[in-house]
């Protein structure tokens, strides 16, 4: 794991909206489950 | 096509052109004919989607849905977790380091060997699939526009030259921003314009509930099956793995991102295609679907390729040809009422007759299929080696009978847009791996940034003229899309195990490594042998699971070999 440790030695500049990458990282996953969600209803209602 | 269209088409297409070697004139130095170095996140993040977005992807994927219904999707789904992935663990990497391309990477953690396989995989696959990108449209445009397919392979492989040797990266980042503006005009207009030309009686929501009751709408299918391509589960773990080497390893797509002003901006720009890649993949495919409502209300054609269907009438076998497709009308008439009657009952509500008119429409929605089924039949009698697979030809047959004038034109432009997009991509990727990863790093070593320039211009003039070569001597694969990525899942896997275990494993040294790499390309292309031939048995696998079979064995036989390579040692 020593290039991920060292990887977290290089700075990195926040997002510039919702103040860190974790929360960026969230809002994609959070799209992605809402998203598979709507296509599964999709799916059901018009089968 | 009408005067009116082709100026629409070339209109584009030279703008595009002129404005990419106009907006990079005066390129000078190595840095910014290889990395750009200036782009904003939306910049990268439309390059990215821009690179993957091939003509393919406009001319394969709504015939998917038209034929298989919407279920391509699911192939996505794993996008957005391979750019956190990418952007947590691959690019402050790549950044640290100020590499050019990624297999330098390679270099500092194991050795140059390794870095050169790795490379060296990359050549090989991606120029294959330059090729192809040029070929699969070329091919069907030629039949389209009743051109040679000479032209078409060079009109889309000069085009794309002139603007990628003459300014690198920054002219192919330049140029995406304008051909995604094309393609994403181009196919909402179509989109709009097939709901428009349903029938006064039949709603947006009525077309949608025809297509669901017809299987077209199968977006989301969570039952597990190893042997099924497209389900939840193989788009969320085979997928990861295709998107991680894609993005992670593939320099077309790493020259991309690295173009960006900082890592802030690059990660934006993975951010942006994680976000938009799925619902843009949904938009193409639901266009397919409506094509298919369409064709449900409109006599579609036995067959889609208009210049096979019209040589084989003048055939030996265009009687028979011919009484297919009086069959193939008849049964439509009824298919037509039978659709009808389906509208009326899901306006009624009623559950019971809804499931009634829609069994009596697929029951002859598959004695359709099966009169399809015999004109291609006769269509292989007639000319043995025509490609009787007409999916590629859906869409754009129905863009040049249905849409009006000008948007014919500007849906050819898409197509061609698109083709240059990611080759374009392709051609500068190889032209830096060469130059960085071979000649500079083992032929000439201590040339001028001005020779490392001049030379990457060659490298990609060459590689662009190869791939054109290349184009010229392809036969038609069963389905252009999964051509791509059957390649693709074919070396991918080895690649992303190398980068796995020097991301992750640091106990499995480079000879360790390199020979899991060669042994685990091996298995995979043994692999999809037997699984070709039916005698894969226990191993029997869709090939995008070879993604994340083939980066689990270079880790696995890596492991074994440095435990074997530590007991001699010791011993």
């Amino acid at each position: 794991m020593s290039e991920i440790k060292k990887e977290k030695e290089v700075p990195v500049d926040p997002p510039p909206f919702l103040g860190s990458w974790k929360n960026i990282y969230w809002l994609l996953m959070g799209n992605l489950i809402v998203l598979i969600l709507l296509f599964y209803l999709f799916t059901i209602h018009f089968s | 096509m009408s005067s009116i269209d082709w100026i629409v088409l070339f209109g584009t297409l030279i703008f595009i052109v002129a404005y990419g070697v106009w907006k990079t004139r005066g390129t000078n130095s190595m840095d910014s004919y290889l990395r750009g170095d200036t782009s904003k996140w939306w910049t990268i993040g439309l390059s990215i989607m821009a690179t993957q977005a091939s003509a393919i992807t406009f001319l394969s994927t709504p015939g998917q849905a038209y034929t298989d219904g919407m279920r391509f999707i699911q192939f996505y789904f794993g996008l957005p977790l391979a750019m956190i992935l990418i952007s947590v663990f691959f690019l402050p990497i790549y950044y640290k380091l100020k590499v050019y391309t990624a297999y330098e990477y390679l270099e500092s953690r194991f050795d140059v060997k390794t870095r050169m396989l790795a490379a060296l995989i990359f050549l090989i696959q991606r120029g294959l699939a330059a090729g192809i990108t040029i070929y699969a449209p070329a091919i069907i445009l030629s039949s389209l526009l009743d051109w040679r397919l000479g032209y078409t392979t060079l009109i889309i492989g000069v085009l794309v030259i002139i603007y990628t040797v003459s300014g690198g990266t920054k002219a192919v980042t330049q140029t995406q921003k304008q051909q995604m503006a094309v393609m994403m005009g181009g196919m909402i207009a179509a989109g709009v314009l097939v709901i428009v030309s349903l029938p006064d009686n039949v709603g947006f929501f009525d077309a949608m509930h025809v297509a669901g009751k017809m299987g077209k709408l199968n977006v989301v299918n969570f039952d597990f099956d190893l042997s099924d391509r497209y389900n939840f589960w193989s788009g969320m773990t085979g997928a990861v793995f295709l998107f991680m080497s894609y993005f992670g390893t593939d320099q077309s797509q790493v020259q991309r991102y690295l173009s960006g002003k900082s890592l802030s901006e690059s990660r934006l720009g993975l951010m942006m295609n994680g976000l938009l890649k799925v619902p843009m993949q949904f938009i193409i495919l639901f266009i397919g679907a409506m094509v298919f409502v369409f064709y449900q209300f409109n006599a579609p054609p036995v067959f889609f390729n208009d210049t096979v269907a019209q040589q084989v009438r003048v055939s030996e076998q265009g009687e028979a040809f011919t009484a297919l497709e009086d069959e193939y009308n008849s049964i439509f008439e009824e298919k037509r009422r039978a659709v009808d009657n389906l509208v009326t009952t899901v306006e009624s509500g009623d559950e019971k007759s809804i499931d009634l008119a829609a069994n009596t429409l697929n029951s002859l929605q598959e004695s359709s299929e099966e009169v399809r089924t015999q004109a291609k039949a006769v269509i292989q009698q007639a000319l043995p080696d025509a490609e009787t697979n007409d999916k590629d030809y859906i869409f754009m047959n129905f863009v040049m009978n249905n849409l009006p004038v000008g948007i014919v034109g500007l849906l050819f432009a898409v197509i061609f847009s698109a083709a240059m997009s990611s080759t374009s991509s392709e051609l500068n990727a190889l032209g830096s791996t060469s130059v960085i990863d071979f000649y500079k790093r083992k032929i000439n070593q201590k040339a001028s940034d001005k020779h490392y320039l001049q030379s990457s211009k060659l490298f990609t003039l060459a590689w662009g003229i190869l791939a054109i070569i290349f184009a010229s001597y392809l036969s038609l694969f069963e389905n252009l899309i999964q051509a791509v990525n059957l390649i693709g899942s074919l070396f991918y896997p080895i690649v992303l195990g190398i980068f796995v275990v020097a991301f992750f494993f640091k106990y499995i040294k480079a000879n360790a490594v390199f020979i899991a790499a060669i042994l685990s390309q091996a298995v995979i292309i043994l692999l999809h042998y037997l699984n070709v031939n039916g005698q894969a048995g226990f191993f029997t696998m869709g090939f995008l699971w070879y993604n994340a079979f083939g980066c689990v064995l270079v880790v696995l036989i890596g492991f074994i070999i440095q435990t074997g390579i530590n007991q001699k040692r010791n011993s």
